[in-house]
């Protein structure tokens, strides 16, 4: 392995022109992670059609930097704004921006430089080390059943988190399950709740709900608290956490890290799911549960260093299966075949060469992160000192284009800010966002999951529960909703 | 003794009717799928049960507790806390900036981005309180301009033109300006 990743490395970086790509990615994935609604994957949209003229190799090893460096970047956005660069950042403005507001957003992006680093170059270790026998065992053990359990076990747990109630916390999750039912269902292609408008059957995009959940209702929050005079400017800090405050979250960075590996691995589940269950899985196992969502630096540790563990994960079934994770690593299919190449066990055979360096480039990316992140984060930090006055309409611009440009349609504009007075709303009443939008995300995958698993063991439940995966993801989905149900209810009949 | 307040009532009547007007237009696709027992209905409808339990859970909540938070719930923001109008003159001006980004979307497709820009921007700042000409006008013109140059010429995204004069004639002098920047740098 080692020999494989030097020789990797050698390539890499003993040609000026990959030297050039791979600087070009770092930055590019970064900056484009951290514009709201402009996502890494709007610049590997773009790139798709150049990377014809390049090396196989470098076209291939463009897209996986742009990948490792973007997760990380939409966590800057996040934490500073309460604005997620992409779905996989959203549990960390949960922590991240109230410590903003606490005038932290130095330690918040400090955390968030490291545990993205520790998370990316853990991840791509261990990609190294066991991508054939983990895709192995992938391959043979996960299945739509275990799927569907992730995401019913996801959905329990985005429940607890957020929410005035526990009622609350449920109805937010059901609002965004329901909204992932507009547009063709996943079996049949019918289509479902369009009312009229024909762009509603390709359903509600996730960039506009995620922009109008987040980004816009928080646009109107303080817009609200400026025009009665209540609005107060984040404070700027510039003081970074230090190596003995990190080390005591050491047990959070390890679990987060095993998390976002494992969810990483799942075929479509990606980094957004790793991110939210890193996030639920540190508040589970905290003794001081109060403090999430209003500034715990073990928040924004938790789920950085999960969405970019997955980053390294989500390579293993693309290399070796041939299965994209999700929509990153289904661009780099793309990136594949216009070198008539196809993404699976053979590549390893054929072109052992292109795997290292891609390996050994997603290794030196996310090492990257932590040099240029440190580098760059006090430039950021200066973006809290422009006037809300004057973010406003350029946040709200650079979202309504991010929404736009998805699919072409002035209806995912107007989903976009009818998203950010229904979440704006929604927040006044204390319903949760994040547990929305994870209903919005896991909505279509549980679905379709659901009915592959149901096909698979003919509609039978107990030939469901007889896989030991499901039967274990399921028993713990259940056991958080129960003891969710009873806390509930002994409060509300508590004198 | 009963905490509710007429704001629960209208809150779980909005629920509610959520629930109802969706489960009644699953009526509207409700067709068997061949290689699939539960159908297009099936999962959307367990969703709705599911939402009008919760929705009952939460009117108990409401009536025994009121707007009180549960003890012990995680994450819950300093979103919620209370938020006291001074005056009609402050309810209006927050409909205003609620309204205006719907509005501007709404223009886009007669007025086009290139023209509907401008005045988003200027409405928006002054409604925020911005009271300085000078800052508005540069302001305004430096993010309208860093737009165009990111999106237009940089990366050639496709914004909305507009299909009504005068406003489809100014966003395609934009675009041939651009075409012609790029010819002459060869880009």
């Amino acid at each position: 392995m080692i020999d494989n990743f030097i020789a990797g490395s050698i390539a890499l970086f003993g040609d000026p022109f990959s030297i050039g790509i791979f600087i070009f990615g770092v930055i590019g994935g970064m900056l484009f992670g951290a514009i709201p609604g402009i996502s890494m994957l709007t610049l590997a949209a773009i790139l798709l059609p150049f990377t014809a003229s390049l090396e196989p190799a470098q076209g291939v090893m463009l897209f996986a930097v742009i990948y490792c460096t973007g997760t990380y970047g939409g966590a800057i956005t996040a934490i500073l704004f309460n604005i997620p660069g992409a779905p996989e950042n959203a549990p960390t403005a949960f922590d991240g921006y109230p410590m903003t507001r606490k005038g932290q957003s130095g330690k918040a992006v400090g955390a968030a430089v490291l545990c993205s680093a520790i998370g990316g170059v853990s991840s791509a270790l261990i990609m190294m080390a066991a991508t054939e026998p983990l895709a192995n065992w992938a391959i043979s053990n996960i299945g739509p059943p275990e799927i569907f359990a992730l995401v019913f076990f996801g959905l329990a747990v985005a429940s607890s988190v957020g929410g005035r109630t526990m009622w609350k916390g449920w109805m937010s999750v059901l609002l965004g399950l329901l909204i992932a039912t507009i547009g063709q269902d996943p079996v049949g292609g019918i289509n479902r709740y369009n009312f009229g408008f024909a762009d509603l059957a390709a359903g509600i995009a996730f960039v506009p709900a995620i922009m109008g959940f987040f980004a816009v209702s928080e646009i109107f929050v303080q817009a609200e608290k400026k025009a009665i005079g209540m609005y107060e400017a984040p404070k700027m800090s510039l003081d970074f956490p230090t190596i003995l405050e990190l080390w005591t979250y050491k047990i959070a960075v390890i679990r987060s890290m095993l998390v976002g590996f494992f969810c990483g691995i799942l075929p479509g589940i990606g980094a957004t799911l790793a991110a939210f269950m890193g996030y639920g899985e540190a508040v589970r196992w905290s003794k001081n549960k109060e403090s999430f969502g209003k500034g715990n630096l073990e928040g924004v540790i938790s789920s950085e260093t999960a969405n970019n563990a997955a980053t390294g994960a989500a390579m293993i079934p693309l290399l070796a299966l041939g299965l994209p994770g999700g929509a990153m690593t289904a661009l780099m299919v793309g990136v594949f075949q216009m070198h008539d190449l196809e993404p699976g066990p053979m590549v390893f055979y054929n072109s052992p060469e292109l795997i290292w360096i891609v390996f050994a480039a997603m290794f030196y990316a996310n090492l990257s992160i932590l040099f240029i992140g440190l580098i760059e984060t006090k430039t950021i930090l200066y973006l809290l000192k422009i006037p809300f006055q004057f973010l406003a309409p350029m946040i709200l611009l650079l979202a309504s284009i991010g929404s736009y440009i998805g699919r072409g349609l002035v209806l995912d504009v107007i989903i976009m800010f009818g998203a950010g007075i229904m979440g704006f709303l929604l927040r006044r009443s204390g319903y949760s966002i994040p547990g929305i939008v994870l209903g919005i995300i896991l909505g279509k995958i549980g679905e379709q999951n659901f009915a592959q698993g149901m096909q698979m063991v003919h509609y039978d439940v107990l030939e469901y529960l007889s896989r030991p995966i499901c039967l274990l993801l399921i028993i713990a989905g259940f056991l958080t909703i129960l003891t969710g149900i009873y806390k509930a209810l002994s409060y509300s009949f508590r004198s | 003794m009963s905490k509710l307040k007429t704001s629960h009532k209208v809150e779980t009547l909005i629920w509610l009717t959520i629930v109802v007007v969706f489960f009644g237009y699953s009526f509207e696709f409700s067709q068997e799928i061949e290689i699939y027992k539960f159908g297009a209905t099936g999962w959307p409808r367990v969703v709705l049960g599911l939402l009008l339990l919760v929705t009952l859970g939460n009117f108990l909540h409401l009536y025994k507790k009121g707007s009180e938070a549960q003890q012990g719930r995680v994450g819950i923001t300093d979103q919620e806390e209370d938020i006291s109008y001074d005056g009609i003159g402050s309810i209006k001006k927050l409909i205003a900036i609620l309204a205006m980004p719907l509005i501007f979307a709404w223009s886009l497709k007669p007025v086009g981005f290139y023209s509907a820009t401008p005045v988003f921007i200027v409405l928006i700042i002054v409604l925020l309180g911005e009271k300085r000409i000078k800052w508005v006008i540069g302001i305004t013109l430096f993010i309208y301009f860093l737009l165009i140059f990111l999106f237009m010429v940089i990366l050639n995204a496709p914004l909305p033109q507009g299909n009504i004069s005068p406003f489809y004639d100014f966003s395609a002098f934009m675009l041939t300006l651009n075409t012609k920047l790029h010819q002459s740098l060869n880009f």
